[in-house]
Order: C-alpha cells, then sequence, then structure tokens
C-alpha cells in the first residue's frame, strides 16, 4: 500500500473479493493480469504498464504460510526476471520432461518433520569395543 | 503468522513496498502458524514390525514443538503472547555484522536499495549490544575467534547467529589451514547456516525469512508456563 490512491485504484480494477485476499495475504492490492498457475496451485501475476520495475511480476501463493520456495523453478526462473516468457509458453522451462526431473516439485522443509537429516553412508572411522576386565587372579 | 515476515517472503522475489501496512493489520493477521495436533502422528501397533530408518535404527515419533496443540484457556492466551513477542522481535531484527571476507560482499548488497533490507526492519548496527543476530560473514581464523565468541558473549538475549557462507558453516575451502575454525559453530551456536560460497544476496535474505520463521515457531512464554 503506497499510496491510498494507488490503493483504491487497484481496488476498483480487482473488485473487493480479490482486493480483500490481497490484502491479508500479500498487504497490498495489486492488479495484473494472471499469466498462469503452476502445479502447487500458486497463480502469478503481471503488470508491466502500471506497477514500478522489478515490482511488475508477482505471485499469489496458495498457502497462506508461503514460503518462496514453494515456487517452482520455471516459474522462480520467470519471476526473478530471468526469462522473457513464462514456462507455460516457453518450451525450454517446460516440467516433466527431463529424466531426472522430480514428479513434483518439492520446496524447502526446514524446520518440519520432513526435514534433511545428513546420514553418513561410509564406513565409520571409529568403531567402539566392549572392554572386558581379567578376573583378578 | 506475523505479518511482518509475510510481507517479507512475499518480498524476496517482487520487491513490494508492504512494510507499512504492518500496523493497520490485526492481531488475528499475525496468528501463528498453522500446527498439526500431536494425535495426527499415527501410533503403531504393537504387532507389526515399527518402521526402520535410513540408519536401520527404529523410527520413533515424537511431536515437533510447534505440532503440539494448545490445552486449556492460558495456553491459548499465552500463544496469542507469544505471537505479539514474536511479531515483534522479526519486525526488527538489528544484526550484528561480523563480516570476515568476501561474504560479507554480499552482505553489503542486501542493504543496497536492491534488496533493500530496511523494508524488512533490518538495520546493521555496529555495536553488539544494540543487535539481536550476528550474520558471521566469511572465514571465521583461529585468531578472531575469542573476538567472535566476545562480542556473542555481549549481544543482550535474545540473540541468534546466521553462519553465512561455505567458510563459517564449516571451514569451506580453508578446512585443512592450520589457521581456520572449521566452522563458526565451534565458536557460537548457530541457529541458520546459509550455503554458498559465497552466498547470494538472495540466499542470504531467504536465510533471514528462515530465521524468522524460526522465531515464529518458538514458543517464549509457553515453555516457561510449562517448567
Amino acid at each position: 500500500m503506497s499510496t491510498l490512491s494507488r490503493t483504491l485504484r487497484n481496488l476498483r480494477k480487482t473488485g473487493i473479493k480479490d482486493a480483500l485476499h490481497q490484502m491479508q495475504h500479500q498487504g497490498d492490492t495489486k492488479w495484473g493480469t494472471l499469466i498462469g498457475q503452476d502445479r502447487f496451485g500458486n497463480k502469478y501475476f503481471e503488470n508491466l504498464q502500471d506497477e514500478l520495475p522489478l515490482r511488475t511480476r508477482w505471485v499469489d501463493y496458495k498457502e497462506y504460510m508461503f514460503e518462496p520456495s514453494q515456487i517452482e523453478p520455471g516459474w522462480h526462473a520467470w519471476i526473478s526476471y530471468s526469462v522473457d516468457k513464462p514456462p507455460t509458453q516457453d518450451p525450454l522451462l517446460q516440467t516433466g520432461v527431463r529424466p531426472w526431473e522430480l514428479k513434483e516439485h518439492r520446496p524447502n522443509l526446514t524446520m518440519s518433520r520432513a526435514a534433511y537429516k545428513p546420514y553418513n553412508t561410509v564406513k565409520p572411522k571409529l568403531s567402539a569395543w566392549n572392554p572386558v576386565a581379567a578376573a583378578r587372579q | 503468522m506475523l505479518s511482518s515476515a509475510r510481507s517479507a517472503t512475499s518480498l524476496a522475489l517482487r520487491a513490494k513496498p508492504s512494510s507499512c501496512l504492518i500496523p493497520y493489520r490485526s492481531i488475528a493477521a499475525i496468528s501463528s502458524p498453522s500446527s498439526k495436533p500431536a494425535a495426527a502422528i499415527s501410533q503403531y501397533d504393537v504387532n507389526t514390525p515399527r518402521p526402520v530408518s535410513v540408519t536401520g535404527k527404529e523410527k520413533r515419533e515424537v511431536p515437533l514443538p510447534s505440532q503440539e496443540g494448545k490445552k486449556g484457556f492460558t495456553e491459548y492466551a499465552l500463544t496469542t503472547l507469544d505471537q505479539i513477542t514474536n511479531w515483534a522481535r522479526q519486525g526488527s531484527l538489528w544484526p550484528m555484522t561480523f563480516g570476515l571476507a568476501c561474504c560479507a560482499i554480499e552482505m553489503m548488497h542486501l542493504s543496497t536499495p536492491r534488496y533493500d533490507q530496511d523494508r524488512l526492519g533490518i538495520i546493521f548496527r555496529a555495536s553488539p549490544r544494540q543487535s539481536d543476530v550476528m550474520i558471521v560473514a566469511g572465514t571465521l581464523t583461529n585468531k578472531m575467534a575469542p573476538a567472535l565468541r566476545q562480542v556473542y558473549d555481549q549481544m543482550p538475549e535474545p540473540r541468534w547467529v546466521i553462519s553465512m557462507g561455505s567458510c563459517a558453516n564449516g571451514g569451506g575451502y580453508y578446512h585443512y589451514s592450520y589457521s581456520v575454525t572449521r566452522g563458526c559453530d565451534r565458536i557460537v551456536p548457530v541457529d541458520i547456516y546459509v550455503p554458498g560460497c559465497p552466498p547470494t544476496s538472495e540466499a542470504l535474505m531467504y536465510g533471514i525469512f528462515q530465521l524468522q520463521k524460526k522465531m515464529r515457531l518458538t514458543k517464549i512464554t509457553r515453555m516457561w508456563y510449562r517448567k
């Protein structure tokens, strides 16, 4: 919410429902074209005319507890201005075509139960033993 | 969830000035993260074999502190208190800059207009007495280690440490050097490790968001009440 007039203008353009949603989730009213939706359900918007540079592309997260790692790699490239076309139009950014690809995008699971825990895969360098005391003669 | 961090997270990729909004938001908007109840973690049957982890040990499922539910009026009230405290803590994160090497350059980039840490309420302080979080950016040498510990000891509670870059995480490139501490977690307790050599400013910012998430999950008064 930079200025009141901008907020009201965007509120008029987006409608009251979307504006309230944006105020709750993003803290700002923005109006733009819906470029696409990734497999997780995040919605991506663009407005090249009215917004300031580097604020022209934004995401409406599906989850209330959002995190940048929920954005899929192709959409991340688009929203970071690495590419011009969104993954829906760019053949190089198509998902599900490479054999090494994950079936679905996995966000950062740190601080949850599914957090990555490192484990050793090589033979342990140290080995424990059970000390056996010889009986006193 | 706290609005400052929410805005902060969304700002990571699309740079939006919404920090001015925070005062207008209600306490309800800064509600704590959705937590699964502890009962959701399934209890295993005695007869069936227990699942085994990767290392071959028996899996033991314990609810995370963030997954425990709230019981009674007191815990609900204390949860709200915690939310307010955590909101205040996240909104003004003053880092003690411990720039030691090239990572500090990326840390400086975080304060420049492109990433603009001021909108998140992050202001670099030169004094450890006024700072909440220490960003260890760069190679920690053995000679510097006592100074690092002293600065950490001078910081008031609550305090957090972000270890930035491979060298601070575990020695990195200089791991086998005779004069380098193999990770700053040998000197101070570290909350967030930011990988990279050096990590980009975005990576450091993401680390700060992770720290804010960690603060959000902290039960301050609830743990005190439990005791």
